[in-house]
């Protein structure tokens, strides 16, 4: 298991008025930033990214929009200090969200561009994005999957066309003359991710080959990563650990204490995150037939999805450590904790590859997310290294 | 009392109630309640064809359908398929921008044209909202906006059958599909109004919270003598709200063509 260190670059200090006027997103105006605090804010969680570097844990940065929650707007312009302050760490976007993106061609030229500059380090993940991300980009929900796989075939096309120009004349995008200056180091194009929570997500990144994540949704991650490697089996290929990854909020520390303190306080990212106005929640489109239709009998709850281990719903506004480590959302403590305790996770779920290590969320001091990166990547993250097959996996 | 025919190769789901004259109405973005008086109020005096709009209810949208324009060439080959003549169009709300968007295109078939608060055309600047932006408001938000008596418009959804539900959650993805972006407008619309030679009226709830009465002035500058009427005690919805007044209104309407 690789370890993949990332945070949002929270604005955190405009969440109690967010949270007072019921939405920390799209609707929230943003006289409630200082600018001048940005900036400092986004300097030191540059230097905590830079630390992963010596320790040896690699790095991802996703990005949101029009939200106190994530200052990172645009995962290149992140990745593009990134990559000129580390050396060897890779450099995951997880992810660009290219069903928002009116100029595909423009991406696939912006992650040519950090490969060269970063040596060949980058992996790339290609994502749907959130519900709230439709409206800050005004992007049509309906058909969204339709325009998302458009986009992925042309970014791909464009990284590993060399004899090119070529043209394209698709369903959304159209060009006459793609041909992108410089090209990726890797060949035929550096490593794509995706992620999901569905079984069906699992079945179409099987059938590409790609990684596939998922973000803190405890449960769910099992029926996707099962998908992939029965569908991975359907077509000839075994699917090992490094096809999947899984996010977690981790928090670890010199006690036990320490570490589920730590944890806590980046909790209150996933507590209030999921804030936003309800006429931002579910655009028409983005949520699947089956999944709306619950909706309109249900509620807005029958959507939500997150149980812990026996099944139970737990609220994300209020959930305690302790009830978001039974949903294997959370994991803290020790470094001995920490490691028993993704050490049993990977066995749960078969193996998997990559850990994408929340380790920052707003409210979690400087001094601390540092111990908390460095801990971990002293003392777990060479450990996970060992985890590969689980013996109960394999044996199947 | 609904059948399925298909035309263009899209099977349609319509609803076809009463005897006379042709009526062709075009349901609004929030769907075709065939249950709801009001398509009995205007079967009184009229043959009611009512589609179910591609995407919405039990109609069929296939791959390639995605567009206004699609709908107004659709339902100009269904009004040629049914061989109807003299028609009376009526559209609200989403479906007066696809009745508008037929009439420019060919009147031949038409004997006059009702616009019920329809959207479709821009008359304001960069800043203006001339259209308000439903996919943005909650649900209370959006019904408040939207009926002179909200408590009129609730829908009871755990009533429905799983099939009903689904047609309303297929229509609210349909309608997203056809008006996002520009939003629930054609901005080269307007420039062609004047191309609707057949008598046309405008009819408006006095409290439509979505589209305004002076949005309507605005229709009825560009439609060569277009009326514009307003119906007391209704929202965007008249012919849902006030159905009895709407049937009046378009009987009246129709009498003088």
């Amino acid at each position: 298991m690789r370890t993949w260190y990332f945070s949002e670059m929270a604005y955190h200090p405009a969440w109690k008025e967010g949270i007072e006027r019921g939405s920390l997103r799209v609707n929230f105006p943003n006289q409630a930033v200082d600018p001048v605090e940005a900036g400092k804010l986004l300097n030191r969680y540059l230097d905590e990214f830079r630390l992963c570097d010596e320790v040896g844990i690699d790095i991802m940065v996703n990005e949101h929009h029009s939200t106190a929650t994530c200052m990172t707007v645009s995962v290149p312009m992140a990745l593009a200090v990134i990559a000129r302050e580390t050396k060897k760490s890779r450099l995951l976007t997880l992810g660009n969200p290219i069903a928002n993106r009116p100029d595909p061609v423009r991406v696939a030229e912006e992650m040519a561009w950090l490969d060269c500059l970063s040596g060949g380090r980058l992996e790339m993940g290609l994502v749907k994005g959130a519900p709230y991300e439709i409206a800050p980009a005004n992007s049509n929900p309906a058909r969204l999957m339709r325009r998302y796989w458009e986009a992925h075939d042309l970014i791909l096309k464009a990284l590993s066309t060399h004899d090119g120009p070529f043209s394209w004349e698709g369903e959304y995008y159209h060009y006459r003359n793609v041909n992108i200056w410089p090209r990726p180091i890797q060949q035929p194009h550096p490593p794509v991710w995706m992620t999901g929570m569905s079984v069906e997500t699992g079945t179409l990144a099987a059938e590409r080959g790609h990684v596939v994540g998922t973000l803190l949704s405890g449960g769910l991650a099992k029926p996707m990563y099962d998908a992939y490697r029965k569908r991975a089996r359907e077509l000839g290929w075994e699917a090992k650990p490094d096809r999947f990854a899984y996010a977690a909020i981790i928090g670890v520390g010199h006690t036990r204490e320490e570490g589920y303190r730590r944890a806590d306080q980046i909790a209150d990212y996933v507590r209030t995150a999921p804030l936003v106005y309800e006429g931002f929640t579910n655009p028409p489109g983005y949520n699947s037939l089956g999944a709306n239709v619950a909706i309109l009998k249900h509620g807005a709850r029958a959507n939500r999805i997150v149980t812990d281990r026996n099944g139970e719903q737990i609220n994300h506004r209020t959930a305690t450590v302790e009830q978001f480590m039974d949903t294997e959302t959370v994991f803290a403590g020790t470094p001995d904790d920490v490691f028993n305790q993704l050490k049993a996770f990977n066995a749960r779920m078969g193996g998997v590859g990559h850990l994408l290590f929340f380790g920052q969320g707003g409210h979690l001091s400087h001094q601390d997310a540092m111990s908390n990166i460095s801990l971990f990547g002293k003392e777990v993250a060479p450990r996970l290294l060992e985890l590969g097959v689980p013996e109960v996996a394999a044996a199947e | 009392m609904s059948h399925t025919l298909t035309v263009s190769g899209v099977a349609l789901e319509i609803e076809e109630r009463g005897s006379g004259r042709p009526l062709l109405f075009l349901h609004p973005g929030e769907g075709l309640q065939a249950n709801r008086p009001w398509i009995d109020a205007l079967a009184r005096t009229h043959r009611v064809i009512a589609p179910n709009h591609p995407g919405f209810g039990g109609s069929a949208l296939p791959d390639w359908f995605g567009t206004v324009d699609d709908i107004a060439y659709l339902y100009l080959d269904l009004i040629e398929q049914l061989k109807l003549e003299k028609t009376l169009l009526v559209g609200a709300c989403f479906g007066g921008w696809i009745a508008a968007e037929m009439a420019v295109r060919s009147t031949a078939a038409l004997s006059g044209l009702v616009l019920a608060a329809p959207l479709g055309i821009k008359i304001g600047g960069h800043l203006d909202r001339d259209i308000a932006d439903m996919h943005s408001l909650a649900r209370a938000a959006f019904m408040a906006k939207a009926w002179a008596d909200p408590g009129k418009g609730e829908i009871d959804y755990s009533s429905l059958s799983d099939a009903e539900l689904s047609g309303i959650a297929r229509g609210r993805e349909s309608l997203a599909l056809f008006g996002w972006k520009p939003y629930m407008h054609n901005p080269r619309l307007r420039r062609w109004l004047h191309r609707i030679d057949v008598p046309t009226a405008l009819i408006w709830g006095d409290s439509d919270g979505i589209v305004s009465p002076t949005y309507g002035e605005g229709w009825q500058r560009e439609i060569p003598g277009a009326t514009l009427t307003t119906i007391d005690n209704a929202g965007h919805y008249p012919h849902w709200e006030q159905p009895d007044a709407f049937a009046a209104s378009v009987a009246a309407f129709a009498n003088t063509i």
